[in-house]
């Protein structure tokens, strides 16, 4: 119990971290969206080969917006609360090679449902 | 007592490795309870050299009366369609394949080299391979669409890299017994009762398919494989999770994704770098769909259930 408020509190203050980044108008890679199975392995490759403590150029190279996109061509709402990736009581992106805090109306170009 | 022969071609004995593991029946208990006669086998066979070309010769002539004729691995017919890169007995393997299998009474294909191909056939298929009646998808193969052996079956097939032991067994003693004739196959030959379930069908990842909670890593005991990691138990017909292997377990139990291994199209994608154990996309979602599942409805039901799943479904409760 106690671990998991740690980690609670862990969360909270990074994705506090990352909301302000976002505010503050971190110029991420939202676009284009990772539509086929290369543009999504080129960017996890550009990702495995950033510094593990890098979080803004995770952010960065991930697209992650915190607002939801909507993809321009499947007019396709991308919101991390349907992605794959999302632990919905943990509010926490689960891909590896990502691994943040989120929430439900972010998004990134990694979505994948 | 039915006499049986089985034979190898384009193949890596996995077949028979499996076949010899059955244990409900096992392969002695063909012999000693089922009436099986084991004419010759690659693994175990007695005769050698002239005794097996007289023994198939026999068996082409029909002094030796083939019941059952058991085929692993693809029909070889490189180069050039001639076939002489798998000679045996003194001719090209296929040759014998083909008189063999208009002598038996039953023509059983095992494994999916067998069956369709499978590995060896996979493009640019270098050995000219095919299944017995199959080339992938396509029908024809080694013995043509329209073959059926004495009996009036079309070779049947059971598919898989390798085939479940007792599947094998379980579909030859039908056949010794004369019960073939309860046996349904489908549009691909394969007997229905094993391949008309799929794979997930008892899958223990089920609640967290259900809930849209994906493994992201292997090794991860919670989490559904489908979702990342390239699973193909929705949409393959198998019953590995039903008649679990050794009695104990399945690929997916046990943090593997299904690899499709009794479908045609195995291995799929051609095997592309990046394809396997990893589930193909298009704008987000997965190219190959559970099967009977329109896009629409998937992407509408995975918001629903992903909303709705509880925290347990998110952790790991397969606790030691």
């Amino acid at each position: 119990m106690a671990e998991d408020s740690q980690a609670s509190g862990a969360d909270e203050s990074r994705r506090e971290t990352i909301r302000k980044l976002l505010d503050a108008g971190l110029d991420v890679e939202a676009f284009p969206r990772c539509d086929s199975h290369e543009q999504v392995q080129a960017v996890v490759r550009r990702l495995q080969g950033l510094d593990a403590n890098d979080l803004p150029g995770r952010l960065v190279v991930a697209g992650v917006t915190n607002f939801t996109v909507e993809h321009p061509e499947a007019e396709l709402a991308q919101p991390c609360e349907t992605c794959m990736y999302y632990l919905v009581h943990r509010n926490y992106c689960e891909l590896p090679e990502l691994d943040i805090p989120v929430e439900p109306d972010w998004s990134c170009r990694l979505w994948r449902i | 007592m039915a006499n049986l022969l089985w034979l190898q071609g384009g193949a890596c004995s996995g077949n028979t490795m499996s076949f010899l593991n059955a244990e409900e029946p096992s392969a002695c208990d063909l012999v000693t309870d089922f009436g099986i006669n084991v004419l010759w086998h690659p693994s175990l066979g007695l005769e050698l050299g002239e005794g097996v070309h007289k023994l198939l010769r026999d068996c082409v002539s029909g002094e030796i009366p083939l019941d059952i004729f058991v085929f692993e691995g693809t029909v070889v017919n490189a180069p050039n369609g001639t076939g002489n890169w798998n000679r045996f007995a003194g001719r090209p393997m296929k040759d014998w394949v083909r008189e063999l299998s208009e002598a038996a009474q039953f023509v059983v294909a095992i494994g999916d080299c067998a069956t369709w191909g499978g590995i060896p056939a996979t493009a640019p298929n270098p050995s000219e391979s095919s299944g017995m009646q199959f080339l992938k998808r396509d029908r024809g193969g080694a013995l043509g669409a329209g073959f059926v052996s004495k009996a009036g079956l079309p070779a049947i097939n059971i598919p898989g890299c390798p085939a479940h032991p007792d599947w094998v067994t379980q579909i030859l003693v039908a056949v010794a017994t004369g019960r073939a004739g309860d046996l349904k196959l489908d549009e691909f030959q394969r007997p229905a009762t094993f391949f008309t379930s799929f794979t997930q069908t008892g899958c223990t990842r089920n609640m967290h398919f259900a809930y849209k909670v994906s493994a992201t890593e292997f090794g991860q005991r919670k989490g559904c494989l489908f979702y990342d990691l390239g699973c193909r138990g929705p949409m393959t017909h198998s019953p590995c999770n039903r008649i679990l292997w050794n009695r104990q377990s399945s690929k997916t139990r046990a943090g593997m994704p299904c690899l499709g291994c009794t479908e045609p199209e195995f291995p799929f994608f051609d095997l592309m770098p990046g394809t396997v154990f990893k589930t193909q996309t298009m704008m987000g979602v997965p190219k190959d769909m559970p099967t009977g599942v329109a896009k629409t409805g998937y992407i509408k039901l995975t918001a629903a259930a992903k909303a709705a799943a509880p925290a347990w479904a998110e952790q790991d409760i397969f606790v030691v």
